[in-house]
Order: structure tokens, then sequence, then C-alpha cells
């Protein structure tokens, strides 16, 4: 019980002695209390100067928290304190204690010291539990003095003793009479705690910020962190989580979550992205004030994110979460291990950690940038080694799997057709659990106007297709695109310049836009050499077949030994091919339709070293003039309307072998000259390239025209028609050669009989003679046409009669070919023609004097003229 | 149970803390003067450990526009998101009859706004809207005087008493959360000139109230009947005149 009979100072006239002390003790308090520094120097002088004068244990002081109404120790007496090793002492320290409770309520209405024989009052059932701590300590009696400051009380001085008589009068009147200026000493000491906490703190944020502001690197930023988290006793761990590039999810960026993690847990928290609307990471971003969690809380509320999981399994019970941001944009979050929250520090800490991250992420930024052209040059250059798919395949593969984090879809191309898109490229390994869907779904060829591939085509830089969207709308390949649980599907154009090359599908989360495009470009040139390049080797593959076709058929009809006709005009023919064939020589051969101007070149060009190469053949008659330099030179893709592809010229593919102009008289000026700067440089350019090519062709050519005739006439350039009269070679008409129509007819025969079916086992005498005396406009040709026509005409196994025409069409001819003569030649000629027919026999009956009207001596006479000889007439 | 009264140190938080206290629940009396701070978050994660029941009490320092908006907006959203954190299972706030209908006045939007911040969080809540409280008389006659004159108009007006308030404050607080609104009101309804117009006679006050018709409060319009509960509301026990005699007392 309160003991009021004690509370009587205040009535009894003070001693003067009492006075004294009582003066002398304030005297020497307030001299001591200047020079209080630490705030326990306080209880230890105020007791050395009470210790002389009065009889106690020992003396704390507690101070009042009015917005609980509690009080809780404050200054503490280290050395007289007799609880020191009582059991509970800790919690005593730690302890609030409720200002609703008798005990201390009439401390506070008391204007007086109060005191308490602990016995009496310590097991009431509102007493604090410090006063039984004390009884169990020896204490058997204490004394309450309020402190007062402004009005209002703050604290109470507690006094102890282990007797029950010291808390006399005096005693009580020195406790009253000092207690204001323990409450002003009280004060200060708080008010210096209170500058020296900021003052701590504002040297703490210099020091922090001074050390950021060296921070270059993530390495920088995480010791500079961690050493100021240590200098404020803050053991535990922290991490700073940066928002990602998709702006959806969130990654450790800079951690150390101290021992508490094991290897394992760490791997995955650092790698995992976490979306930001997790439900609680979001709370943080929303958030200006630092936020404390608890962990078990988060969990129970349903949040998923697996952080907290192992948060849990590392021990973390609470942590306070801050946002990180720079100006108005969120950066991130700073997530530590701490229970209480300094907010000016740690918004100063974040403030400074905000201004680093900023810097380090530009600073990234452009490494990464830096990088990623770097990659993209040498993906460049690796890409223009690629001849094959398989190779560019590899590259292609890595380059994304490397880079992006992802794998190829699909890439798709164009056909010749414009409309059509087929699968050229992609990665099974996507499918992995959808193999047999998506192989369904591959094998489609699709138009241009595919919902999907017409978005993507008609878009510049590509589409960005949610997979879980677009499964909810039905999308069929989505279903596909589901199966790999990735987020999007990226589909972009793959253009060169305006043309529409194919179009490109990546599964990804999320990919960069500027590596993406940059990847793009460089696989679509990629693809179009790729393209183009199956595209030549299929030409080629397709030229060799048509060669080795050609080449065997060429053997089996033309044959050197297979031109027929051993008389005098082809021996000169033969001779002057043997002389030339060996070489390069360009051979110009003159000669009427039909004389086989093409089987001498081929006999020409298989009797050459370049025989085992295919002979191309140009028949200059046959080209549209529009198309003959295309034809002859080649032309680049879209060097003018129609050109769809690149195309080897004939110049190009005769590259080692012969090239056979045929009918060169009928070549447009304009390609003469064309073809005389391909002759002298022996090199050309493709129609709209600009690349210059190095050939090594040899030159037949062949007219029926007379060249010089048409050089004089202005159609032919005459230094086209010097570079190719080189080496003429002139084919005698037919009927210059009626020595070899027997042997060309058997030969015919032979030929026609085979492919036909019908064997011909003779030829009549007359046969023969009607064709010696016929002229054969048509030469060798006409010739064949005609042995052909009359082998299937025939009706037995003998030809005896053939059908040599007597139209008006072939007297034209003959007219014409006659008109072209002198008078005298056409006398020789007209001799001769009759002489044959009338198989030489010169005057009588049946004779060509009979025929000529003409007397036998007067037809002698001429022939010795005319120089006719048996040789002539007789074959 | 743990209660944390924001704004605990003001006029109806003073109360409401000590009936609390006084029906032995643990009571913070949060507010700048005791270290926690709606605005800047000081010490409001501490003071939510444990706590059950927040009681919002708190009033913007300063009634411009855009001060009082960004005072409810900030202190709400951060208040609420402590108390999210901390599993706190019921927040009262107290606003005001017809806020929703008196948006055209600055500090009724953002007593709008705080409801909605409210609304929104999750947190089960009891929104209690309270007429005037009859402490606000002398505030009114104020901000309506010019020179000796006071014009009001006779908008209808239910004055409450701030101990009336904070008793049902107290009562809602401890009760299971509505997640809705209650409204509160003097047992007494006047024509506000005339309810001022007596307040200055028994103060003794000089100045003459002069009616002028034009239904207003705080500068802005409001209808007739904006100040007063449409529907049902809950009545306090003290009456002006009662309440004029404690006044009385206590000076
Ligand atoms: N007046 C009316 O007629 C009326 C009618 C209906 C509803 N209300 C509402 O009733 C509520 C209480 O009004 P009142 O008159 O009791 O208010 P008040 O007496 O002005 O008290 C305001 C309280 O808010 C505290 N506070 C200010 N800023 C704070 C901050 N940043 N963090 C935490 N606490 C802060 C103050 O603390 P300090 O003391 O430390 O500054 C004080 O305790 C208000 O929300 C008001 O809108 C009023």
């Amino acid at each position: 019980m309160k003991r009021t009979i004690k509370n009587e100072s205040g009535l009894h006239a003070p001693t003067k002695t009492i006075l004294e002390q009582e003066r002398k003790v304030l005297l020497d308090l307030g001299n001591d209390i200047t020079k209080v520094r630490e705030k326990n120097d306080l209880i230890t002088l105020f007791k050395n100067r009470i210790k002389g004068l009065f009889y106690f244990t020992h003396t704390i002081i507690t101070l009042i928290d009015h917005k609980d109404e509690t009080y809780y120790a404050f200054l503490l007496d280290n050395e007289g304190s007799p609880i020191r090793t009582h059991p509970r002492y800790r919690e005593m320290v730690a302890a609030r204690f409720s200002l609703n409770a008798p005990f201390i309520q009439a401390v506070l209405t008391s204007d007086e010291p109060v005191s308490y024989i602990l016995e009496d009052i310590m097991d009431k059932p509102q007493s604090p539990p410090f006063l039984r701590v004390n009884y169990e300590g020896g204490v058997r009696e204490i004394l309450m003095t309020k402190l007062m400051k402004e009005g209002k009380p703050m604290g109470f001085i507690h006094m102890y003793s282990d007797r029950t008589d010291s808390f006399n009068p005096e005693f009580r009147g020195v406790m009253k009479g000092i207690a204001p200026q323990l409450s002003g000493a009280v004060s200060n000491i708080i008010k210096n705690e209170e500058l020296l906490n900021k003052e701590k703190e504002k040297s703490f944020l210099l020091d922090f910020s001074s050390n950021i502001a060296a921070v270059r690197t993530k390495e920088d930023l995480m010791s500079a962190v961690r050493t100021a988290l240590h200098k404020l006793d803050q053991k535990s761990g922290f991490v700073i989580r940066c928002i990602n590039e998709d702006k959806t999810t969130m990654s450790a960026y800079v951690y150390d979550l101290g021992s508490a993690a094991d290897e394992k847990s760490l791997s995955v928290l650092v790698k995992a992205k976490y979306p930001i609307n997790d439900g609680l990471q979001n709370r943080v971003l929303n958030s200006s004030i630092p936020l404390l969690f608890n962990v078990e809380r988060e969990i129970q509320r349903g949040i998923t994110s697996a952080y907290l999981q192992y948060w849990k399994k590392m021990g973390f019970e609470n942590f306070v979460g801050i946002r990180l941001r720079n100006g108005e944009t969120n950066l991130g979050i700073l997530l530590l291990d701490i229970e209480e929250i300094k907010i000016e520090l740690l918004q100063g800490i974040c403030a400074q950690i905000s201004i680093a991250l900023a810097n380090i992420m530009a600073n990234e930024q452009i490494s990464k940038k830096q990088e990623e052209q770097a990659f993209l040059l040498d993906f460049s250059s690796a890409l223009t080694k690629m001849r094959t798919k398989d190779e560019l395949q590899a590259a292609i593969f890595e380059v994304l799997d490397k880079i992006m984090n992802t794998q190829l879809a699909m890439i798709r191309v164009l056909e010749d057709d414009g409309v059509h898109l087929s699968v050229f490229m992609f990665d099974r390994r996507l499918f992995g659990k959808a193999h047999a869907d998506f192989d369904k779904l591959a094998a489609n060829k699709i138009k241009i106007d595919e919902t999907y591939t017409a978005q993507v085509l008609a878009s510049k830089e590509g589409v960005v297709f949610n997979v879980d969207e677009e499964l909810r709308s039905g999308n069929d390949y989505a279903k596909l695109w589901k199966t790999t649980g990735l987020r999007n599907m990226y589909g972009l154009p793959l253009r060169m310049g305006d043309k529409i090359i194919g179009t490109i599908w990546l599964l990804a989360d999320f990919l960069g836009p500027l590596l993406l495009k940059g990847i793009c470009s460089q696989i679509t040139v990629a693809v179009a050499n790729i393209l183009a390049n199956e595209k030549l080797l299929a030409y080629k593959k397709q030229l060799e077949i048509e060669n080795d076709y050609l080449k065997e058929q060429i053997k089996t009809i033309y044959n050197f030994s297979e031109i027929i006709g051993s008389g005098e005009s082809m021996q000169e023919v033969y001779r002057l091919m043997g002389l030339v064939a060996e070489s390069s020589t360009t051979v110009l051969i003159l000669g009427e339709t039909g004389t086989g101007k093409e089987l001498i070149a081929r006999a020409i060009h298989n009797a050459s070293p370049r025989k085992e190469n295919l002979m191309v053949k140009v028949n200059c008659a046959a080209l549209p003039a529009n198309l003959i330099e295309s034809e002859l030179f080649g032309h680049e893709r879209g060097a003018f309307t129609g050109a769809t592809d690149r195309r080897i010229g004939k110049f190009e593919m005769a590259d080692n072998s012969t090239l056979f102009l045929d009918e060169i008289g009928e070549l447009p000026l304009e390609a003469q000259a064309k073809l005389l700067r391909v002759i002298q440089e022996r090199e050309l350019e493709r129609v709209g390239g600009k690349q210059v090519i190095k050939i090594n062709v040899r030159l037949v050519a062949a007219t029926n025209r007379n060249l010089e005739e048409e050089v004089k006439a202005g159609r032919f350039r005459a230094d086209l028609y010097f570079r190719l009269n080189v080496f003429p070679i002139i084919l005698p008409p037919l009927r210059d050669r009626l020595e070899d129509i027997e042997a060309l007819t058997h030969f015919f025969v032979k030929k026609y009989s085979r492919s036909t079916g019908r064997t011909i086992r003779k030829i009549a005498p007359r046969v023969i003679q009607q064709l010696r005396s016929y002229t054969w406009p048509g030469n060798v040709r006409e010739l064949e046409h005609l042995i052909e026509r009359s082998i299937l005409l025939a009706t037995d196994s003998t030809l005896s009669d053939v059908f040599i025409p007597r139209n008006a069409d072939a007297d034209k001819q003959e007219q014409a070919f006659l008109l072209n003569r002198s008078l005298e030649e056409v006398e020789r000629g007209y001799i001769i023609e009759t002489l044959k027919r009338c198989g030489g026999k010169i005057s009588g009956t049946g004779s060509a004097a009979e025929v000529l009207q003409i007397p036998g001596n007067t037809l002698h006479s001429k022939m010795k003229k005319l120089g006719i000889t048996k040789s002539d007439y007789f074959s | 149970m743990k209660i944390v009264v924001i704004g605990g140190t003001g006029l109806i938080g003073t109360k409401v803390v000590n009936q609390l206290r006084q029906a032995g629940h643990q009571v913070i009396a949060a507010s700048p003067a005791t270290g926690i701070n709606t605005l800047t978050g000081e010490g409001l994660a501490e003071a939510m450990k444990e706590t059950d029941i927040v009681i919002d009490l708190a009033n913007s320092p300063s009634f411009e526009d855009k001060a009082v908006m960004e005072f409810f907006q900030t202190a709400g959203h951060n208040l609420l998101a402590a108390e999210i954190n901390a599993g706190v299972k019921h927040h009262v706030a107290l606003s005001i009859v017809g806020v929703d209908i008196m948006q055209n006045i600055g500090y009724m939007r953002a007593k709008k706004v705080q409801e909605e911040l409210i609304e929104q969080s999750g947190v089960p809540y009891t929104i209690v809207r309270s007429t005037q409280f009859l402490e606000f008389i002398a505030g009114i006659a104020n901000q309506a005087t010019d020179g000796n004159e006071v014009h009001l108009s006779d908008v209808l007006f239910q004055p409450i008493a701030s101990d009336d308030v904070a008793k049902f404050v107290a009562k809602y607080a401890l009760a299971a959360p509505l997640n809705g609104r209650v409204e509160i009101a003097g047992p007494e309804r006047f024509e506000m000139y005339k309810i001022v117009e007596r307040y200055l006679q028994l103060a003794n006050d000089p100045r003459t109230v002069v009616p002028n018709g034009k239904p207003a409060y705080f500068g802005g319009e409001v209808t007739h009947s904006a100040l007063v509960p449409a529907g049902e509301a809950e009545q306090g026990a003290i009456n002006f005149e009662s309440w004029w005699a404690t006044q009385a007392v206590k000076a």
C-alpha cells in the first residue's frame, strides 16, 4: 500500500540541514548534468551524489509513451541493480507497462513522491511485473517520483531499497526538489539522442552517396549496398529487383541473401522472372512509403510467387519492400530483411540506389546494344558465307538460341507464283510435345491471304500475337503454340527492299524489338541467297541432264564420220574443218539453207578439245528482238519487266565450250554491237548487272546470207563481219555435189528405215537418176525429208519412186536461183544439168543435144568453150 | 484488441481513444505528434503490427482544395497499404453526410476519394458519415463573417456533439465490419442561420446573423437539404442546449 504517512515532508517545516543538503545536491547535480555525455552517466552521477546522503540500492528512470499510455525503462542502473541476473530482467527492460493501473495512477495523481512496500502491492492484479522481479532480487521498498515536462508527466524516477525504512521525509524532499532538474536532463538526453541519430543518418547518407557515386557496375552497387546495410547493423539480406525489358516481370538484379541462401534456391531465385502484378511486387511499386511484409501472411493471402516459399524456407519472417524509381519511372524494388523501418534513412538510401541503378542500367543498355551490334555484324558475315540451307539453319538456330533465348517456329518462303508460302525451315525441337500436330499444320501450303500471314505481311515490323488471346479467339495454330508454354508468337515479314521473300515466326515470352529486326533482316538476305543458290543449282542440274542427253544424241547422230559425201567439194570442207577444229579460232560457216551448217558446227565442236562440254546453240533468227540481249548475256533479277529471276545467258553457258550462232545474219544491229564487244573483250555483263564475267567461248557462226552484201547494205557491222570471218567454211549446195547424192540417199534410207520400221533393201536406179536431175533448192535437208516421205509412201522393199516437188514454189525458187546467175553460168549449168539428166549422152536420141534442140557438134563446141568435162556431169 | 486510432490526438480521436481504453482495449493514439504519420509513413508499419482495428479520424492540416485532396489521397493510400500488409481486420473512417452531393466543394471531393480508396482496398470497413459537429458552429460563424455580420442561409443543419460522434465511432469500430456506410446526426434539425444566431447569443458574441437565402457551405453552393441525412440516420443523445451547458461548464 501507498504509504501516505511518509508523504509528509511538505507538511513539516524543513530543517536547516535538510535544506542545505538539498541545495548542495541540487547544485552538484546541476553541475553534473552539464557534464552528462552518455545517457547512463546521468544515473551514475545522480546515484553518486545521493548515495552519500541517503540509503538505497539502485535507481532507474522510465519514460511515458503517450500514444499508447505506457511507460518503459529508459535509463538503467547497470552497476547497482540487484535484478540483472534475474531471468526476467531482459523482458523487464523491453517491456511497456500500462499507465492505466492503480500503482502508477497514484503516482501520476500525487504531487509528492510516492513509496510502496513491495510486498503490499506487487501481487495486485494490475501491478506491473517489475515489482515482483525486484522483490525477488531482494528489494523491499520503492519510491516513485514523477518527472514533468511542459505541465505533462513525461516519466518517473524509481528508487529501490532492500530495507523498508530508507525513504524518509528528507529523502523525499530531495527527490521532489531535484525532479525538475532531472526532467530537464532527461529531455536534453532525448533531444541529444535525436540529434545524434539525425547526425548519424546524415553522415551515413553522405558516405553512402559518395560510395554510390563511384558505382559503375552491378557488382559495385552490390558491395556499396551491402557495406551500407552492414553499417546500419543490418547483417541480413537484401534483393534489388529490376523491371525487365518486357515491362511485365521483375528479376533479381543485385542481391545478397547472406548465409540463409543455399546455392540451389539462390540460382532459381536469381534467374526467375516474377510477374510485376503478382499481388506483392505491384504493392511495393504502388506505394510511396516502405511496406513491411510478413512472409507467412502473404502466402496465406494467396500470393503464389515462388520467392515467398523460398524465403520461408530460408527462415525469413518479415521483410520491407520499397520501390526504386527515377523521377516518375519505376525501376524496380528493394527488398530488405529488416523489421524496423527508418523511413527517412531508407528513402535516402533508395533515392541513391535508384540513381545508381538508372546509370548502370543505361550503361548496360548501351553495352548491350554494342554487343548486339557486334553480334549482328558477326552473324551477318557468317551468313554471307552460307551456301546451303543446312549451314543457314545451324546458324539461325544458334543465333536465336544464344541471343534471343528462343527457337525458330517457322520460316516460310513465298513461291514463284507470288501466292503460296511453303515451309522453308523450322525447329522441330520447339514442338517436342506436339510433333504430329505440327507436322500436319506445317504440311499445309498457305496463301498470302491467310489471316495471320496477311496481318504479318501487311505490317511493317511484324505482329505480336498473344498466345492466350489467340487461343480464346479460336485460332487453330494457337493450340500448337500453347504447347510450348511460351507467351507470344512473333510473326515478321521477310522483305528485301519491297519484295516479300516470306515470313518468320518465333515463339517467346518477350523479344527485344531492335535486335529482332536486325536478325530478321540478316536472315532475309541469307534466305534470299540460299533460294537463289538453290534455283541456280536446280537450273544447273537440269542443264547437266540436258547436256548428257544431248551429248548422247549428238554422239548417235552427229559423228564427224557421219557427214556424208566424199565428193571433191566436201573433201575441201573436211580439210578446212580438220585444220581449224583443234584451235579456238572463230569459224564462219556459209552455205544455203539445208546444207548442214549446224552439222558442220557440231563436227567442229566434237573434234575440238571442248568436246566434253555441250555446244550451245543460238538461232539468231528465232529470237524476239527484245530478248536477244538477255538470251545471249543473261540478266539479273528485276533487270526489266518480267525478269523475275536471274538468268544465265548462252555465252555464260558456253563457257569453256562452243557457242554456235546460227543465222548470224539475222542479228539486229544493236545486238551486233554487244556481240562484238564480247568477242573483243572476252568478257560480259549480265543485263542489269554490274559484275563483269570472264568467259572462254569458242564461236562458230553460220549464215545463208551473203554477209559481204549485208555489210554493204549497212545491215551488218563490218567490224563484226571481220571478227567472224576469220576462218570461213563454205558449204557447197547439194546441186554442186551430185556425186554425193547416191551416198546421201542410202544413208537417209537406212536411217528412216530404222525409225519407221520399214525395210527398204533396194533403191531403183531410176530413183537415183531422178534425184540427181533435181536442183535441190533445199539442199541436203530437202533430200532427207524427201526420202523420209518416200519411205512412208513406198509399197514394198524397193524404193522405186520419189516425189520430187514440182510445185510453183519450187519453180519460183529455181527461178530465183537461176535469176542470180550470169548468162554463161546459166548456160553452163543448164548444159551440165541436161547432160546429167541424159546420163551423159551428148548426141543422138535421148541425148542432151536433142533436149537442147541444137546439133550434136554445136553442143560439143559449147562444152569445150564452157569447160564442161565428163566429171561435171558424171558422178 | 489492439486498436490504432489515426488522428487519435484530434477532437474526435481523443474521445474515441479514451472510450476504447476504458473498455480495456490496447489503443494507440496515432498522430505525427506521437510519431506516426500517414503522409510520410513514419512509424506506420510498426504501429500496425498485430493491430486488429484501425480507426481513421485524421484531418488535413490545410483545407485548401489541392492540399486537402493530396492529404486524404496519400494518407489513405499509405494507411490502407500498411493495413493490408499487417492484416488489419477492420478499418473505420469518419466521413460526412451528403459528401457525394456536394462534390462542387474541394473538401468533399477529397473525403469522397478517401471513401473510395477504402471501398476498393479490400480491407473490411465501416464508413461512418456524420453531420457537422456542434463544436464546429463557431467555425461556421467565423468563415461567414463579414465585419460584424454573419451571412448565412436557412440550409438545413443537424449538428451532432463530438461526444456522440465518438460513441458511435467506437461502437461501429467494435462491431463487425459493415463493408458499407452508416449515417449519424444530431437529435435536432435547424435552419443554419438560426442555430448560429442562438450560439452567438449564448456566447455573448456581438456579431449579428443576416439570413441571405443562399444555401452554401464553406463557400460552395449546396442544396437545401445537402447537410442532413436523406434517409435513416442514428441520432446522438446530446441536443444543442445540453451540449451548450457542458461547454459552459468547461469554460
Ligand atoms: N468537422 C466536421 O464537422 C466533420 C464532420 C464529419 C466528419 N468529419 C471528419 O472527422 C475527422 C476528424 O475530425 P476532427 O475535427 O476530429 O479533426 P482534428 O481535431 O483536426 O484532428 C485531426 C487529427 O489528425 C491528425 N493528423 C494530421 N495529419 C496527420 C498525419 N499526416 N498523420 C496522422 N495523423 C495526422 C492530427 O494529429 P496532430 O494533432 O498530431 O496534428 C489530429 O490528431 C476528419 O476526417 C473530418 O473530415 C468532420
